[in-house]
């Protein structure tokens, strides 16, 4: 499983770039990034390619930081390729919190960042149906 | 420790002094000063009224605005030759409040505050930090002639530059920190970001503050941050009546002291003036027997608290003034809701997910009256879902319902995104009068 980064941001101006600007200034690395609105706040979620020191800088700079496992799922790129994943999930009776997919991959196949409601089983899963996941 | 023996007197040795101290002080009064005269001429009262203690409710109120519309020294007592030292009180509104002593204010000003660090714990070893601001302000110059004169070491930091007040305070040894609790509040918060751990690193293990009220759950954080046993006492006091060493707690927590043998509290109906018999809450009253360039006839602080004259199991006999319990003046009258600031904050202390501060935003749209509180978000565990942040505002708001009757709007923000304060915080924008 993956380490992803769970950051409390306020809906306001520059809040996200507040963040986005820390990783540029200790050379942390964005590989997916997502955000939903809400009227007053929201939890911005990445994965990076240093966890722990991303943590540790975030929390110093005042935000609240979590970090907490995501399942990282590469994807044949060809049409139909999500749904397969899903319905694989669907028939195994999990529940997708939230979805959403790495930024740029330098030519290789997209990866999809996973959050279900049992990562365990779902890791178990989609490993025996044959996609590929990201240890 | 007792410091004096005035503060274990029977309750008939105590009025006995307070008595001849009344008489003494409203004579003076009605010779030295016009404004004095002329309130008690308008109601037919002469200084040989007083007979007892019970007279004093007959007495006229000495309210803020007095001080204003006899600035500056209208209602001093003596000539201005005679003074040693004034202050003044900037208020935010119309000229200052000024204060003046003389030789004795100064002495007998002095051990009221010593007492009131004795009864916080304080020792002539102690090492006593004052970060309250230096200036007209009673708060600093009091706190600090009143731990000198018991002997422990005084460092005059005086307020702001807080990491070099923490490095004072580790290489001076400080044990004794004289702040408000938000400035207190805000000092720990600030060693933990330098890395300075105030439970380990420093040796503060009494903080005697004042200056601003201080709520349970205030003195709860104040022990979270800067250890289990610190001993935290609070202590009472404004300019009008002498600066700080009104009153104090002792180390029972169970009130403030009340400086008797100089000071004679009663609570008030705030609406009607009425004096309310012991136990019930009001407007604390404050009338000072023993100054003698300002004397202060029944005071009206606009503190909200009620007075406790059983004994306490610290030893001291005299009456202990309950915490406040917020300002007639701070009172919010929120869509036919009386609400204190000081509620709000009790419930959020008690939440442990948000931190210690807060704002509250009072505003007005479509003729409604709104409030909105902003409260930081702490908590890392509730970054799961957007679920879990949702029912930590949902219980803040029911529990504030529970405590006011009122919906209030909850904002969570980000830490340390609040406005810190250094002296007097404020906690309240009210925007329907803007
Ligand atoms: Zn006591």
């Amino acid at each position: 499983m993956l380490k992803q980064i769970s950051v409390f941001v306020e809906n306001e101006v520059g809040s996200l770039g507040r963040v986005t600007g820390v990783l540029r200034r200790e050379g942390i690395n964005l590989r997916a990034i997502a955000s939903y609105d809400t009227p007053e706040f929201g939890i911005l979620r990445m994965v990076v390619d240093a966890p722990e020191q991303c943590k540790e800088v975030l929390t110093r700079e005042g935000f609240v930081v979590k970090i907490s496992e995501v399942l990282a799922v590469e994807l044949v790129d060809r049409p139909g390729e999500l749904d397969r994943v899903l319905h694989v999930i669907a028939d195994a009776e999990l529940t997708v919190n939230y979805i959403y997919s790495f930024v740029i991959r330098n030519e290789k196949s997209p990866l999809m960042v996973m959050h279900l409601d049992d990562m365990e089983k779902a890791d178990r899963i989609l490993k025996e149906s044959g996609i590929a996941v990201i240890d | 420790m007792i410091w004096a023996k005035e503060e274990t007197l029977s309750r008939r040795e105590i009025e006995e002094i307070q008595l001849a101290k009344l008489k003494a002080t409203v004579a003076r009064v009605y010779e030295k000063v016009p404004a004095y005269r002329a309130k008690m001429d308008e109601i037919g009262m002469k200084p040989e009224h007083v007979q007892s203690l019970a007279d004093l409710k007959k007495l006229p109120f000495t309210v803020k605005k007095d001080f204003r519309d006899n600035y500056p020294f209208g209602l001093f007592a003596v000539p201005k030759e005679e003074l040693v030292r004034i202050h003044a009180s900037s208020g935010t509104t119309g000229k200052p409040t000024v204060v003046g002593y003389t030789r004795n204010d100064m002495k007998m000003w002095t051990e009221n505050v010593t007492r009131i660090a004795v009864m916080g714990g304080a020792t002539e070893k102690d090492v006593a930090q004052i970060c309250f601001g230096y200036g007209m302000f009673t708060g600093a110059l009091g706190l600090h002639f009143g731990l000198e004169n018991l002997g422990a070491t005084v460092c005059p930091t005086s307020s702001g530059n807080t990491q070099k007040q923490l490095m004072y305070m580790k290489d001076f040894g400080t044990t004794l920190l004289v702040a408000t609790p938000s400035y207190a509040l805000h000092i720990g918060e600030v060693a933990k970001e330098m890395g300075i751990d105030p439970k380990k690193d420093l040796k503060v293990k009494i903080g005697l503050f004042g200056g601003e009220g201080m709520t349970e759950p205030m003195r709860q954080e104040m022990y979270k941050l800067w250890g289990e046993d610190m001993k935290v006492t609070q202590n009472y006091g404004m300019s009008e009546l002498i600066g700080p060493g009104v009153s104090g707690e002792c180390l029972e927590l169970c009130g403030m002291h009340v400086n008797e043998d100089h000071f004679i509290p009663e609570i008030i109906d705030p609406v009607t003036g009425e004096v309310l018999p012991p136990g019930e809450k009001g407007e604390l009253v404050i009338t000072c027997l023993s100054k003698e360039a300002l004397p202060v006839i029944r005071y009206r602080t606009k503190d909200i608290s009620r007075l406790m004259y059983e004994p306490c199991k610290c030893g001291r006999t005299t009456v202990r003034m309950e915490n406040l319990s917020g300002r007639s003046d701070d009172m919010l009258i929120i869509r036919g809701v009386n609400v204190f600031p000081t509620q709000i904050e009790e419930v959020l202390l008690g939440v442990p997910e948000i931190g210690p501060h807060y704002e509250i935003i009072v505003d007005r749209k479509n003729h409604l009256d709104t409030m909105e509180i902003k409260v930081e978000f702490t908590d890392d565990t509730l970054l799961d879902s957007y679920a879990k942040l949702g029912a930590l505002e949902k219980s803040i708001k029911s529990r504030l319902k529970v405590v006011l009757g009122l919906d209030a709007a909850i904002k969570l923000v980000a830490p340390r995104s609040l406005q810190r304060f250094e002296g007097k915080a404020k906690r309240v924008t009210d925007l329907r009068n803007m």
